[in-house]
């Protein structure tokens, strides 16, 4: 057996080597001063949870953001490679600072899409900007990445995002509970987990400040089964928000409030629009994106997207995947039209917060905020869930 | 008062998934003296199959049958599925360590916990899956059902209870009352002797695992009426089946079903009453645990162990 | 001297062996080693050399390792799988050594990490020189591991691995939710590098890529953990350590003080974890409480019982196989190459006889391409899938790659392919080799078109694949030492 384990070690070891020789990137070629040469394969990667409990949300977004490549890289005459990059979000923000490590050293990586869950952009974008290289997240939404929360903030001047964050998520969903909802008592549940607890402290805040009593809890990550937070939901609360990442969850709580006996709705956040799972009548849900369904402009494009996709319907986290996309691709092309045929990170980070988009896929315009990487006016929509479960916009 | 009759329904509802889920390992414990890693994962699938069933069947909203028939089917097809599954596993996996030091079925059991866990995400994905019958007959299962002072326990609920029940009453009668449960009863006081005996331990496994994998599997369904399951929910529902299963007293079939009752209500309560209860119920439950197993770790209804030299 | 008989024994002659040693017993290492031929004689050459000249050569090769590879990605790769050598050498200990099924191990890795970034960051603005911060770690790591040891007076085998499975939960749910002194699932942030103090900081990147620097660090760690931990195994105290893992109650019997050697055991494997924590957290920068969960646990587990647990070199070399590899199959092109090199491999060592080998491997190609010719035959669309990376022009002949698949083959094929991997386990001779062909193929497919697409989870069901293979096939791993346990 000992010859055996030599045979294997060998073996081992030579194919160690010899896969990790093979396709291994020269990354002695990042910094050229000259920059890549923009006629040659230039790869896009996209850090999402492909796998994992939000895998539907990677999934979504990689298709949305392949569409964008097909279709527009070819018009701006520009070659690009689409990688999804995995974060599972079981495994916590760890595997995006691999992932990081592993872009910033491959030269022909300009710019990343992504990270698109706020703990992986807090991880990974120190290292993103000390390569500078931008990375545009179509839905990490945590206030402190752009704007400064008391005093710290986690994001850097590389990190951009094309949807609006919690500290505009927040307060709206907040005064619509106040202003049209007319709500005395909210009961806020995070989901230990960073998006929930940013967005939840946020409507706290706000909620407080205009005297509406508010009560709160927390469920571990791995809560399935929420009837003990049900029951000590109040009958006489209003509306309990939820801003969970699985939609099945805000499904199930709802549903679990009514079999209870409970007369509050569930207010979900972003996290949790996916109308095949959340659908509860009654219900309302705030989005950084209206549906585009609705919007005629965009006719033409969710028709070839459905094309490419057959059996998939338009969910709410693809499209600003499309948009941040489209984005990036006109910063590259951009940055190298200036230096004749040629683009290094830097030029494509200075231009990226020079793009703005006329038919943006969102509605209307897109330009970026003078004083933040988010984008100019954005606001955020509200549906409310209605009897044959559809989305209704309400806000 | 309401709450608390809420908590408790909660606790039993709970508790009764617990209990099958702590079955299966309370027996494959008496039998190999086996801590089954896997078994949180076999009840995962099992989740799984019953929706696969459930949409063969026509699905939440157009059922080709009878409710009462529908979820027995499911309960069934998740129980042959997760049987045959766990008898793979016993024989792939440790069959061959039987005879090996204690930690190599452990590991190997790990492995197979990690093996399957990651299998269905590859497989199936990692949405979420709803059985999603709440709007059936207008919600029938969910908003219908017994009323016990101002508080309604819902049909759903009730089923879950007494399906759990059943199944451990058949379960007490199979290991009590047959030729098999007695040779399985054998086996777990002392392999050898019972070979000597003439017992056909294979055999006697075999159908241990058996029973436990079905079990897990109907807890599964169980568990699946009432909230979307997806495929990393293994991990945690095995490690409360076991804790359960040690709280009774592992390798005792009465123990399990005392504590994953006791789990059960434990967690439900702690959650309600204790201040912040929701946050740190697992912690309280955890450290609770540990402190039996100090103090008395062959748990509530356990025998301690003997060691010979 | 001539071979003697075997019961004679000489005494005269100066050139004899002495009084009352019997020749033929001196003379069984000779023979044995003639008996395995120039290969046998290279073996014990390779045996006599100290451990010691090993680590060097081992040392050396890998600090020579950032010349050829200048790539920040590999060259980080290669500080992860010096964190896991280090992780596994501490493992080694509690399992290996003291043979104590720790299922909480990451916790104190998460113990380290977490002390040192709330020493040394703007979280509590403490910012300790590295090397009290060390020490801290160090001995908070050990008192943790020694708390959890506790138990263990009590309890034994079983019992004890499910205490220190609901230790690490308990480290889990404590992280998360104790939000305002670990920061909860935020973690804690912008952790300081390792320095000298404050103004010679070590920095952990220049312009984002790795800097080497700390490859060099984690090395200089390794070797003194190495040393520190060989000594020790050495001692008194290894000994009494093997005697609690062999037989714990006849060492008692033999007056070891069994439940102190246990603690001390915990302790130690908890302090070379917690000295890793440290070294990852001043690296990465930040800490999450996901990133110490079960999965790390499954990975260093492998490690140990692929190289060998209770054998140092072993798990080391385990960590070297393991923690590339699970990098490599990230990457879609390599984990091709992996799954072919894979296969050879492991029908060269499952078969006694080389034409066995060659004639399933010819056998299986030829009906590799007879398959694809007669689906490309039927629909073109069968074949057309695209490959990128290694063995690409091959694959693209000999695998049925679809473009587009229905979805029931996914999970049919993959059970499919396991149902009849365990037919052939249950079948010998011919029977089996006749069927084994189909099932390579039917493997190829599968890896190809059901795991590379999401190698996330495949990854990890090569892990949980090798371990159960591992435990069943050869429980000691590559170096280890085949134990039995006396019930």
């Amino acid at each position: 057996m000992k010859k055996a384990i030599g045979l294997a070690l060998a073996i081992l070891a030579t194919a160690i080597v010899a896969a990790s020789a093979q396709g291994a990137p020269k990354a002695s070629a990042v910094a050229t001063a000259k920059g890549y040469n923009c006629s040659k394969t230039i790869t896009l990667p996209f850090v999402t949870p492909i796998t994992g409990g939000a895998g539907f949300l990677g999934a979504e977004q990689l298709s949305w953001a392949k569409y964008a490549v097909k279709t527009i890289a070819p018009q701006l005459h520009l070659k690009v490679k689409l990688v999804g990059g995995d974060t599972p979000v079981e495994q916590g923000p760890a595997p995006a600072q691999t992932l990081a490590q592993k872009y910033v050293g491959t030269a022909s990586v300009l710019a990343v899409l992504g990270p698109s869950t706020s703990g992986a952009v807090a991880a990974s974008t120190k290292t993103y900007y000390a390569a500078h290289i931008a990375h545009i997240s179509p839905s990490a939404t945590r206030t402190d990445l752009t704007k400064s929360v008391g005093g710290t903030l986690e994001g850097t001047p590389a990190f951009f995002r094309d949807v609006p964050g919690d500290y505009i998520q927040g307060p709206s969903d907040a005064n619509f509970m106040i202003n049209s909802l007319h709500v005395k008592k909210v009961v806020i549940l995070d989901f230990q987990e960073p998006y929930s607890l940013g967005l939840a402290g946020a409507v706290d805040s706000v909620l407080k400040a205009h005297g509406v009593s508010t009560i709160r809890l927390s469920a571990p990550n791995t809560t399935t089964d929420y009837s003990a937070y049900v029951t000590k939901v109040p009958s006489d609360a209003d509306i309990v928000f939820f801003p969970t990442q699985k939609p099945g969850d805000a499904q199930t709580f709802a549903q679990q409030l009514i079999e209870q006996g409970k007369k509050a709705h569930v207010f979900g956040g972003d996290g949790s629009n996916d109308s095949s799972q959340f659908k509860q009548p009654g219900s309302y849900v705030s989005n950084f994106a209206p549906d585009i369904t609705g919007i005629p402009a965009d006719a033409k494009l969710i028709a070839g997207w459905k094309k490419a996709n057959p059996g998939k319907s338009v969910g709410s986290f693809g499209p600003p995947s499309y948009g941040a996309a489209q984005i990036v691709m006109t910063a590259i092309a951009r940055a190298c039209h200036a230096g004749h045929g040629h683009a290094t990170r830097t030029a494509v980070l200075h231009s990226i917060k020079k793009v703005s988009i006329k038919n943006w896929i969102l509605g209307g315009s897109f330009k970026w905020s003078t004083k933040s990487n988010d984008p100019l006016n954005a606001k955020f929509y509200i549906f409310q869930i209605q009897s044959d479960g559809s989305y209704k916009l309400v806000g | 008062m309401q709450n608390f009759i809420q908590y408790t329904v909660d606790g039993l509802t709970l508790g009764s998934v617990y209990a099958l889920i702590a079955l299966g390992y309370t027996l494959v414990y008496g039998v190999l003296k086996l801590l089954n890693f896997a078994h949180g994962d076999v009840f995962m699938v099992g989740t799984f199959v019953g929706y696969g069933v459930l949409q063969e069947l026509g699905g939440p909203m157009n059922p080709k049958v009878p409710i009462w028939l529908l979820i027995t089917l499911v309960t069934l097809a998740s129980m042959a599925v997760t049987a045959g599954l766990g008898v793979v596993i016993e024989r792939f996996a440790y069959r061959p360590l039987r005879d090996a030091p204690r930690i190599a079925p452990l590991i190997s059991a790990l492995g197979v916990s990690f093996f399957l866990s990651n299998s269905m995400q590859l497989l199936f994905g990692a949405t979420p899956r709803n059985y999603d019958l709440f709007e059936y007959h207008g919600g029938s299962l969910y908003l219908r059902g017994l009323h016990i002072a101002g508080v309604t326990v819902p049909l759903l609920r009730i089923i879950t209870i007494v399906a759990a029940f059943v199944l451990m009453v058949i379960l007490w009668f199979l290991v009590n009352k047959t030729r098999t449960g007695k040779a399985m009863r054998a086996t777990s006081y002392d392999r050898e002797a019972a070979a000597m005996m003439g017992i056909d331990i294979d055999r006697v496994i075999v159908f241990t695992f058996i029973l436990g994998s079905a079990l897990a599997g109907a807890a599964g369904v169980m568990f699946a009426l009432r909230v979307p399951t997806n495929v990393s929910i293994g991990f945690i529902a095995g490690l409360k089946g076991f804790i359960a299963a040690v709280v009774g007293g592992i390798g005792s079939i009465p123990g399990a079903m005392l504590g994953g009752l006791v789990l059960g209500f434990a967690e439900s309560y702690v959650q309600g009453y204790v201040p912040n209860g929701t946050q740190w119920s697992d912690l309280y439950v955890f450290s609770g645990l540990v402190l039996l197993m100090i103090f008395r770790h062959q748990g509530l209804l356990g025998r301690p162990d003997i060691r010979k030299v | 001297m001539s071979d003697s008989t075997p019961h004679g024994f000489h005494s005269t002659g100066a050139e004899g062996p002495a009084v009352g040693q019997d020749e033929w017993v001196a003379r069984h290492a000779e023979r044995r080693i003639m008996q395995g031929g120039p290969l046998g004689k290279v073996e014990d050459r390779v045996r006599a050399v100290p451990w010691w000249a090993w680590l060097i050569l081992f040392v050396g090769l890998f600090c020579l390792f950032p010349l050829v590879e200048t790539g920040g990605y590999v060259r980080e790769v290669a500080f992860n799988t010096v964190l896991y050598m280090l992780l596994a050498l501490g493992l080694n200990i509690v399992v290996g050594w003291g043979g104590l099924l720790d299922l909480g191990y990451v916790a104190f890795y998460g113990i380290g990490a977490y002390v040192y970034a709330l020493l040394d960051s703007p979280h509590y603005h403490h910012h300790f020189p590295t090397i009290v911060s060390i020490v801290i770690v160090v001995i908070v790591g050990a008192l943790a591991g020694f708390l959890l040891g506790l138990p263990s007076w009590r309890l034994t085998g079983d019992y004890l691995a499910i205490v220190t499975l609901f230790f690490l939960q308990l480290f889990q749910t404590v992280t998360t939710n104790w939000q305002h002194v670990t920061g909860g699932p935020f973690g804690i942030l912008n952790v300081d590098p390792f320095g000298l103090d404050k103004h010679h900081q070590l920095a952990t990147q220049h312009n984002g890529v790795f800097a080497v620097s700390y490859l060099y660090v984690a090395l200089g760690i390794f070797v003194l953990v190495y040393v520190a931990l060989r000594m020790v195994n050495n001692s008194r105290t290894g000994r009494a350590w093997r005697s609690l893992r062999e037989d714990p109650l006849a060492a008692e019997a033999m007056g070891m003080p069994v439940n102190w050697l246990k603690l001390l055991s915990f302790a130690s494997g908890a302090a070379v974890a917690a000295l890793t924590g440290s070294l990852y957290a001043a690296l990465y920068g930040n800490v999450f409480p996901l990133t110490f969960y079960f999965v790390t646990l499954i990975t260093i587990y492998t490690m140990v019982i692929l190289g060998g647990s209770g054998n140092q070199a072993g798990v080391v070399l385990g960590a070297l196989i393991v923690s590339p590899l699970l990098e490599v199959l990230r990457d879609s092109g390599k984990s091709r190459i992996m799954f072919f090199v894979a296969l050879v491999a492991g029908l060269a060592l499952f078969s006694r006889r080389s034409p066995r080998i060659a004639i399933v491997a010819a056998a299986t190609l030829v009906f590799g391409f007879v398959v694809h010719a007669i689906c490309s035959a039927i629909n073109g669309s069968w074949v057309a899938g695209e490959h990128h990376g290694g063995f690409a022009g091959f694959v693209d002949h000999w695998v049925v790659a679809p473009d587009q698949m229905a979805r029931w083959i996914a999970p049919a094929s993959y059970v499919g392919v396991i149902c009849i991997a365990l037919v052939v386990a249950l079948l010998s001779g011919w029977k089996r080799l006749a069927l084994l062909v189909p099932t390579l193929y039917l493997a190829a497919f599968v890896w190809e078109n059901v795991m590379l697409s999401k190698p996330e989870p495949a990854r990890y069901i090569v892990l949980g694949v090798i371990l159960i293979v591992l435990m069943i096939l050869r429980p000691n791993g590559l170096l280890g030492e085949r134990r039995v346990e006396i019930v």
